[in-house]
């Protein structure tokens, strides 16, 4: 008989342990932010998309090697005879491939680094070909994309980066 | 003649649609702008002192700002039973100056009608508030916003878009359905809610129709809703529909029982039947400020309160009683068939008998619409009687978000083993109360 009004005093009392939880949470602020109108910065070693500054990349294929998913590729510039020169022709990523392992970055001699990753953690690709950006000498950080319609290299204007001018390493 | 300085190239204004020829993208940028939160306090860092978030302090002055808002309104108002009859009166003399050879049943029949338009029309709103504050109360308790677009102020027409949603469907129904008898399902389940509502006192005067069975008649209607969900369950041609119709008919038939004996003891007490009677019963305080609601009757009050609380959430099909709508289990149960208006007419039965449930508590065991304390009677009695609802309104939300769904044994097991036996102890413990 004990146990039994017991089991009822147990049952009700756990009933309201949990009825507390939920009615303090209910009246707690909440953690979501209202995504597209309100956007949370990543903590400083998060691993965005990658950016490249063409002006400063010394084409030392150092990223090529360390790149696990073979996403990186560059092309030397050469001098008239034919020379190659510590200066890259074009770059290109393949986002397609990249695991964004931060591997290019850590290998990068050069400083700051030529390749790194920003914050920006929106990548939206439309086609096969947004994919896979390409930097050549004068070229913005985000790069460049081909269009196979227009023809024409594309800046991703609809990449939108997270700070207003990106932190480099 | 001085060659003008060529002037410098003004910079061009900036075209989204030439930066941007592909509709998608400029749609993703438009969308993509967005303030960025830095310095942003972690949930560990700001759930301990809430109250330094600007946001947070806005939304509770707002909260006591509509309170505070609709108490003066409804003070303003002050009691609309009996203006309301004044207006009978004169509707009626109005009707028998006009048509003097019209026989008194037919002015009273349309005078009926009216009512029974107003409270359908309190059943529909009474859905379209609660879905949305349903969603609204599961969103913060798991830490969520909810809605929060539409209407501008935190999603308020959400339900309203959904229902036009609802409306502009295709009415989706499988093959094999017993065509007749899925369509009156719905109907079935939906009408007599309607006429649950008749005799529910919502304030002073304020009862559609003084039924001296009152409680017999909401019960034996409500009982009639059971019917409607067997047969969606059984016209679907779906085996989780027929699960959970069958579940259901299990479940409501034997929560009936605990539900209508618990208030045996409130039924003995006031001496009548009628809603409005019991409502009467309880008026008065005790020592001057007690109200003499049936709740603070100690044991009998508090067992009955439980008991009932707890049989009409599994009346309602609400969880922690949910087994006929398992969607673990069943996909949505009885009505994983039916779409569009169909579909709403079931949500709109739910809704509209939690409303009812939350109504019959405050009726029997809160006084209707008494006042807490005789010094709050300026506030009428439609406002308590609204606000006591709502609370259990509340309650049952609340129940919902926080408990797990009962095993189907274990269900039953609670209610033949503990709540049946427990309420007839209880009219057991209330013939003190009945011959002192």
């Amino acid at each position: 008989m004990n146990g039994y009004f017991r089991s009822i005093y147990d049952g009700f009392a756990g009933t309201f342990k949990g009825l507390r939880v939920t009615l303090r949470h209910l009246v707690l602020p909440s953690i979501t932010v209202n995504y597209p109108l309100a956007k949370l910065k990543p903590y400083e070693r998060f691993r965005g998309m990658l950016l490249f500054d063409p002006a400063t990349c010394i084409g030392c294929n150092l990223c090529i090697k360390a790149c696990p998913s073979d996403c990186i590729d560059l092309e030397n510039m050469k001098t008239p005879e034919g020379k190659k020169i510590a200066k890259t022709q074009w770059y290109s990523i393949d986002f397609g491939k990249c695991n964004f392992c931060k591997l290019c970055e850590e290998v990068c001699p050069t400083k700051p680094k030529s390749v790194w990753h920003s914050l920006d953690y929106e990548h939206v690709f439309f086609s096969r070909h947004e994919m896979v950006r390409a930097w050549k000498q004068g070229d913005p950080w985000v790069g460049t994309y081909w269009d196979p319609k227009e023809k024409v290299y594309v800046i991703p204007e609809f990449q939108i980066p997270i700070e207003e001018v990106p932190s480099r390493r | 003649m001085a060659e003008a300085a060529p002037a410098a190239p003004a910079k061009p204004a900036f075209d989204p649609k030439a930066a941007c020829p592909d509709i998608r993208r400029r749609l993703w940028a438009s969308k993509t702008k967005g303030t960025l939160l830095e310095g942003r306090l972690w949930p560990s860092d700001l759930w301990p002192h809430p109250w330094i978030s600007e946001s947070y302090r806005r939304g509770a002055f707002v909260l006591g700002a509509i309170a505070i808002g609709a108490i003066a309104l409804a003070v303003g108002l002050g009691e609309i039973g009996a203006p309301l009859a004044a207006l009978h009166e004169f509707y009626r003399q109005w009707a028998q100056a006009r048509l003097p050879e019209a026989p008194a049943w037919s002015v009273e029949a349309v005078w009926i009608l009216v009512k029974a338009i107003v409270v359908l029309h309190i059943i529909l709103i009474n859905g379209l508030f609660l879905v949305w504050w349903e969603r609204k109360i599961s969103a913060h308790i798991q830490s969520r916003l909810g809605p929060i677009f539409v209407g501008g102020w935190h999603g308020w027409l959400q339900t309203v878009a959904d229902g036009l949603k609802l409306l502009i469907k295709e009415d989706a129904a499988p093959a094999q359905k017993d065509s007749w008898l899925y369509r009156i399902a719905p109907a079935l389940a939906f009408a007599p809610v309607l006429l649950c509502f008749a005799p529910v006192p919502f304030g002073r005067d304020l009862e559609a129709a003084n039924i001296d069975v009152g409680i017999v008649y909401v019960f034996a209607c409500s009982g009639v809703s059971v019917l409607g969900i067997v047969l969606a369950g059984w016209a679907s041609a779906n085996k989780y529909s027929l699960l959970g119709g069958l579940r259901s008919a299990a479940q409501l038939v034997s929560y009936e029982l605990p539900r209508a004996f618990s208030i045996v003891p409130m039924v003995a007490l006031a001496g009548s039947l009628s809603l409005t009677k019991i409502v009467q019963a309880q008026e008065g305080y005790w020592m001057g400020f007690f109200p003499k609601w049936f709740f603070f009757y100690p044991i009998v009050g508090q067992i009955s309160f439980v008991i009932f609380l707890i049989a009409s959430v599994a009346e309602t099909n609400r969880t922690p009683f949910d087994i006929p709508e398992a969607e673990s289990e069943l996909v949505a149960g009885f009505h994983t068939e039916y779409s569009g208006m169909k579909f709403a007419l079931f949500f709109l039965t739910e809704y509209a008998y939690v409303f009812l449930a939350a109504a019959l508590i405050a009726t029997f065991f809160f006084g209707g619409g008494a006042a807490p304390t005789p010094l709050l009677s300026v506030i009428p009695s439609w406002f308590w009687f609204l606000s006591k609802t709502l609370f259990f309104v509340f309650c049952f939300l609340w129940f919902r978000w926080t408990f797990p769904r009962f095993r189907i044994d274990r269900l039953m097991d609670f209610t033949w083993k503990f709540l049946l036996p427990w309420s007839f102890v209880n009219i057991i413990f209330s013939i003190p109360y009945i011959f002192l």
